[in-house]
């Protein structure tokens, strides 16, 4: 893959990588900016690995949440960024950010893998066998990490 | 549960527009791509040097092999010679010998000791 061609697909990539990124990271822009940063380069410096045998987006999703989970087994867990609930657009309501807020809030409870499946099925839409390659588990599991996380989150988030 | 579903749909991660990301992305890049430069450049360097190293092997051990051709000498009377040297060097200097050895084992002995020691703080 030619560095115009990865620049190319990084950059129609960026925001939902960047997003996912933000919901596994609690909120925490500034984190999940880095993470991303950090997988982008591990990226091209394995773009020459990358046969083409999954789509692009895969592959990158694949190396941010190996990031996202080597940063957790060095750092431990920090308190939800509320700011960044509390930082949103000015056009945002008070209660959007308080639906953020909860939502960041409840993510944060959910173990690791229900968080990903959650964040890769909800936010960036993908399909279960997707997210299966993803995270690298199978697609039984997907769903049963879907469904374990919804009934997780009923539990914090007040609808 | 429909409620949760729908509250994740609406409320998806709103992703602050930053035109810095990609530049300090690009920047990180070329970063990596100046090391791997700089590791390029040493495995050529180490492969420079084995390759000469293999040369000067081949011409040392070549040359050695035609002037044993060349300059044939009787082998047991440099052996013979050898053994007799080792025996006399050992007889005049073993008290010597045996108490370089001693003093050998007791710093090792000492030193992992202490290594251990030290590991055992960490």
């Amino acid at each position: 893959m030619t560095e115009e061609r990865f620049i190319r697909e990084v950059r129609e990539q960026q925001e939902p990588l960047r997003r996912f990124l933000l919901a596994l990271c609690n909120g925490d822009a500034a984190l999940a900016d880095d993470l991303a940063q950090d997988a982008l380069v591990r990226a091209y410096v394995a773009s020459g690995s990358f046969l083409g045998l999954s789509k692009f987006s895969t592959w990158l999703f694949r190396i941010a949440y190996n990031c996202y989970i080597d940063y957790c087994r060095k750092n431990k867990p920090e308190q939800t960024s509320v700011e960044e609930a509390q930082a949103l657009p000015a056009q945002e309501t008070s209660d959007a950010s308080f639906r953020y807020q909860q939502l960041y809030q409840a993510l944060e409870k959910l173990p690791e893998k229900e968080k990903a499946a959650i964040a890769l099925f909800y936010f960036e839409e993908l399909s279960i066998k997707e997210i299966s390659a993803i995270l690298n588990i199978p697609q039984g599991t997907i769903k049963y990490h879907l469904s374990s996380g919804r009934q997780h989150l009923k539990q914090h988030i007040q609808l | 549960m429909k409620e949760i579903e729908d509250f994740l749909k609406e409320n998806k991660p709103i992703v602050k527009d930053d035109p810095t990301f990609l530049l300090k992305t690009r920047q990180r890049m070329e970063a990596v791509e100046g090391i791997k430069a700089e590791v390029d450049r040493q495995r050529t360097h180490g492969r420079k040097a084995l390759i000469i190293t293999l040369i000067v092997g081949l011409i040392i051990g070549a040359t050695a092999t035609a002037m044993s051709f060349l300059y044939p000498v009787d082998a047991s009377s440099v052996g013979e010679g050898l053994w007799t040297s080792f025996r006399a060097f050992l007889t005049q200097w073993k008290q010597l010998l045996v108490f370089v050895v001693a003093a050998m084992a007791i710093t090792l002995g000492v030193l992992l000791t202490r290594g251990e020691k030290s590991s055992m703080r960490l």
